[in-house]
C-alpha cells in the first residue's frame, strides 16, 4: 500500500500497469494547478473543466511513454498545455472572455485603501492576461503562477533554458506595455 | 560609450527577478543596477509585476475531477495504457543453430569456390598438353626413339 503523500514516482508506476485508483490520486493531487493553469489560458471555466479532463485522459493514455527520469508533473502540464493550445487554435480564439468576475482577490492587508488598490492591480493583471499572446501568457502563468524553475519550463515548452530567459522577459515587457496601457 | 549602452539586455533583468543569474553575473549587474537610472525603474516594473502575480486570487474548481476522469475512462473504455512492447532477448543456445547454419553455408560456400577456383586452374593449365595434340608425336602414341620423348617431357 503506497503513501498517499508518497512521491508521484509510484503512483505512476502502479498506474502504469493499469491501476486506475493510483492514477486517480495522481489526479487528486494536480488536478487544482492543471485546471487554474487552463482556466487562466482560455479565460472560460466552462472550457477549463472540459480541457482539465481531457488532458489527465490523454495523460492516461500517454502513461506507457512516462519516463521515470521526468518529473511527472512537468510532463502532465507539457500535456495540458498542449491541449490549451489545442483547444485555442480549434477555437481560433484571438480574444479571450475576460475571467469571472465572482473569482475576488484576497486580502492584502489591514490598510483599507491599500486593498482597494491591490484588489485592483490583480483585476488589471488579469484582464491585461487575456490580452497577451498565447505563448507569453503560458510562460508567464508557468512561471509566476506554477512557480516552475526555468528548467522544468523548458521540460513544459520543449524550450532551451537560453530560450525561457529570453521568452520570459519578453513576456514581462509586454505585459507591462499592455498593463501600462489600461494603468489610468 | 554612453551608460545606456553598458545596460545589461532586459532578460537579465527578468532572470534576476527570478533568482535565475548565477554569479559572477550576478553581482556585476547589482552593480551596475546601483548607478543606473534607466535598468533600475525596469527591475522594480518587474519586482512590481511580479508581486501583483503574487496576489492573483486561488482559482478552485470546486469539482474533484479524479471521479470525473475516472468515470470517463471506464465508461468509454479508454484502453488501458500498454506498455511498449519491449524485444526480447534471446539465449546464445537459440540462436547458436542459426550461428552455426550459417557459419556452414560460409564454409561450405567457400570450399566449393575455391574448388572451382582450383578446377579452372587445372584446366588451363594443360593447354600446353593440348597443344601438343599437333606435335609430331601426338599424346598416347609411342615415341620412335627415347629421346623425341625426353625433349617433350614425357
Amino acid at each position: 500500500m503506497l503513501a498517499s503523500d508518497g512521491p508521484d514516482d509510484d503512483w505512476v508506476r502502479r498506474a502504469q500497469a493499469g491501476d486506475r485508483k493510483a492514477f486517480s490520486e495522481l489526479v487528486r493531487r494536480h488536478q487544482t494547478q492543471v485546471y487554474r493553469y487552463l482556466l487562466r489560458m482560455l479565460g472560460s471555466h466552462e472550457d477549463a473543466l472540459d480541457l482539465t479532463q481531457e488532458a489527465f485522459i490523454k495523460a492516461w493514455q500517454a502513461l506507457p511513454q512516462w519516463q521515470p527520469e521526468a518529473q511527472f508533473r512537468t510532463w502532465l502540464f507539457r500535456i495540458a498545455n498542449n491541449t490549451a493550445l489545442d483547444a485555442l487554435r480549434r477555437r481560433k480564439l484571438v480574444e479571450f472572455v475576460p475571467l469571472e468576475d465572482s473569482f475576488d482577490a484576497p486580502d492584502s492587508g489591514p490598510d483599507p485603501e491599500r486593498q482597494v488598490q491591490a484588489s485592483q492591480e490583480v483585476r488589471q493583471l488579469e484582464a491585461s492576461l487575456t490580452k497577451l499572446a498565447p505563448e507569453h501568457r503560458q510562460i508567464l502563468l508557468l512561471r509566476e503562477v506554477e512557480e516552475m524553475s526555468y528548467e522544468e519550463i523548458g521540460r513544459v515548452l520543449a524550450l532551451s533554458d537560453g530560450t525561457v530567459k529570453s521568452r520570459l522577459a519578453r513576456a514581462r515587457a509586454a505585459l507591462i506595455e499592455i498593463h501600462g496601457r489600461r494603468w489610468p | 560609450m554612453s551608460p545606456a549602452e553598458k545596460c545589461p539586455k532586459t532578460e537579465a533583468l527578468s532572470a534576476l527577478v527570478d533568482d535565475e543569474l548565477g554569479e559572477p553575473a550576478r553581482a556585476a549587474l547589482d552593480a551596475h543596477l546601483a548607478g543606473c537610472a534607466i535598468c533600475a525603474p525596469v527591475l522594480a516594473e518587474f519586482r512590481q509585476l511580479r508581486d501583483t502575480f503574487g496576489g492573483l486570487p486561488e482559482l478552485a474548481s470546486g469539482v474533484d475531477f479524479s471521479l470525473l476522469v475516472d468515470h470517463r475512462i471506464a465508461a468509454a473504455g479508454v484502453p488501458k495504457p500498454q506498455p511498449k512492447r519491449q524485444q526480447r532477448r534471446l539465449r546464445w543456445w537459440q540462436v547458436a543453430p542459426a550461428a552455426l547454419g550459417g557459419a556452414l553455408s560460409l564454409s561450405l560456400g567457400a570450399y566449393l569456390g575455391s574448388a572451382l577456383m582450383l578446377g579452372s586452374q587445372l584446366t588451363a593449365q594443360p593447354a600446353a598438353l593440348q597443344m601438343a595434340a599437333f606435335t609430331a608425336i601426338p599424346p598416347g602414341a609411342l615415341c620412335p626413339a627415347l629421346q623425341a620423348c625426353k625433349s617433350m617431357g614425357r
